[in-house]
C-alpha cells in the first residue's frame, strides 16, 4: 500500500471514530443530560485534535522505512513543533485581546 | 444543554463546511464570525471551536483527495514546518494583537487574493527544472475534466514557505484554516495546478490547526458543548463539499473562489468596524 492510501485509511477511520464518539455523546447528553454524555463528546474532540499528529507520525514511519531520512527528519520537525505548542498552551495564560 | 442551540450549531457547520470543502477551504473562516455575530459566543470559544472544525474538515475531506492523487503529501510535510511554526507564533501573539486590527488586515489580504485569482486565468504547464534539491516535490495528477495525467513542478519554494508561515499565524490567531491564504500562495508562488493546491491545502490545514488546538485545549478555550456539534457538522459538510470539487472544472472553481473571497472581505471589514464600535462605546 502506498503512503497516500495508508493516510487515507488512517484519516477515514479516525474521522469515523471521532464523529461516532461525538454523535453518541451528544445523543446521550440531549436525552438524559447526564455528565457522561459530554465526557464522550470531549473524548471525540480529543481524538480529532490528536488525528493530524497521528497522520504526521505515520508519514514519519513510512519515510524512515523507505530510508528517506531527509523527509523523515522534516516529519519529525513538524511533530516537535506540535508538541511544543502543547507546552506553550500549558505555560501561557489564556488569550485576552482587546 | 440547549438542544435547539446544539442543532443550530450543527446546521450552520454543515453549510459552512460544504461551501468550504468545495473551495478546498475549511469552515472556520465562516464559523468563527457566525458564532460570534449570530450565536453570541465568546470570541475565544468561537476560535477554539473554529480550530476543531478546521481539523474535522481537513481530516474528513482528505481521504478522497489522497485516493484521487490530487494531494502532494511530500510538498505538504515540507510546507507544514512553516505553517506549524507560524501557528506557534500565532498562539504566542494571540494576547497582544487586537482582533479588530486582524480582521481589517485579513479583509485586505482577502481582496488582494481575489484580485490575484482574477488576473491569472491560465495555469502554468511545463517549465525547465529548477529547485534541483527539491526535485522530489515535483509530481503529477490525473485530471478528470481533461481526461489525462497532468505533470507539474514546484516553483519558488522559499517564497511559498514565507507565505505559509504567515498563513499558519493567521490560522492560529483567528481559528481559521487559512486555506484562503494557502491556496493563493500555492497557486501564485509555487505555481501549482488549482486542484492540487486545493487538495494539498486541505491536507495541511489539519496539522496547522492541531499545532494551535493543543495549546487552546490546554488553555481551556475549547468548550465541549460548542466544539462538539460544530465538529460533527463540519465532517458532514466537508464530505459533501469535496465530492462537488471533484466534478467541477477549474474555471468555475476559480470564479466561485473570487466571489467568496470578496464576500468574506466585506464580512471581515464589517466585523472589524463592529468590534471597534463596541470598543469606543465601553
Amino acid at each position: 500500500m502506498n503512503m497516500e492510501r495508508l493516510l487515507a485509511v488512517l484519516l477515514r477511520y479516525g474521522v469515523w471514530l471521532a464523529s461516532l464518539a461525538i454523535g453518541i455523546g451528544l445523543a446521550v447528553a440531549l436525552a438524559s443530560s447526564a455528565p457522561a454524555g459530554m465526557r464522550i463528546v470531549a473524548i471525540g474532540i480529543g481524538l480529532f485534535i490528536l488525528l493530524p499528529s497521528l497522520r504526521v507520525l505515520l508519514m514519519l514511519a513510512v519515510f524512515v522505512r523507505a530510508r528517506d531520512y531527509r523527509f523523515g527528519l522534516i516529519a519529525a520537525l513538524v511533530l516537535a513543533i506540535i508538541v511544543l505548542g502543547l507546552a506553550v498552551g500549558m505555560h501561557t495564560p489564556e488569550a485576552r485581546p482587546a | 444543554m440547549d438542544s435547539g442551540f446544539t442543532l443550530w450549531l450543527f446546521a450552520v457547520s454543515v453549510g459552512a463546511s460544504a461551501l468550504g470543502g468545495m473551495l478546498g477551504m475549511a469552515s472556520g473562516i465562516f464559523i468563527v464570525p457566525i458564532l460570534t455575530m449570530f450565536g453570541h459566543v465568546d470570541i475565544h470559544t468561537a476560535i477554539g471551536a473554529g480550530i476543531v472544525s478546521v481539523i474535522a474538515c481537513s481530516c474528513a475531506a482528505a481521504a478522497p483527495f489522497l485516493e484521487e492523487r490530487l494531494t502532494n503529501v511530500r510538498l505538504a510535510i515540507v510546507l507544514e514546518t512553516a505553517t506549524t511554526a507560524g501557528a506557534l507564533t500565532g498562539v504566542l501573539l494571540a494576547g497582544i494583537i487586537p482582533i479588530s486590527v486582524l480582521f481589517f488586515l485579513f479583509a485586505v489580504i482577502l481582496l488582494l487574493s481575489a484580485q490575484q485569482m482574477m488576473a491569472k486565468r491560465s495555469e502554468v504547464i511545463f517549465r525547465s527544472g529548477e529547485n534541483g534539491r527539491w526535485a522530489s516535490l515535483h509530481s503529477s495528477y490525473p485530471d478528470r475534466v481533461l481526461g489525462r495525467e497532468v505533470s507539474y513542478q514546484v516553483d519558488r519554494l522559499r517564497l511559498g514557505m514565507i507565505l505559509m508561515y504567515g498563513a499558519g499565524m493567521i490560522s492560529a490567531l483567528l481559528g481559521i484554516g487559512s486555506g484562503v491564504l494557502k491556496i493563493p500562495a500555492m497557486d501564485t508562488a509555487l505555481r501549482l495546478p488549482i486542484k492540487v493546491s486545493s487538495a494539498t491545502s486541505n491536507f495541511m490545514i489539519g496539522v496547522t490547526a492541531a499545532a494551535s488546538a493543543g495549546a487552546y485545549f490546554m488553555r481551556g478555550n475549547i468548550v465541549t458543548a460548542i466544539a462538539g456539534p460544530v465538529a460533527l457538522g463540519s465532517v458532514v459538510g466537508a464530505i459533501a463539499g469535496a465530492r462537488i470539487l471533484m466534478v467541477v472544472s477549474n474555471d468555475k472553481l476559480r470564479l466561485l473562489f473570487v466571489v467568496v473571497l470578496v464576500a468574506l472581505a466585506i464580512q471581515m471589514l464589517l466585523a472589524a468596524f463592529g468590534i471597534q464600535l463596541i470598543k469606543t462605546a465601553t
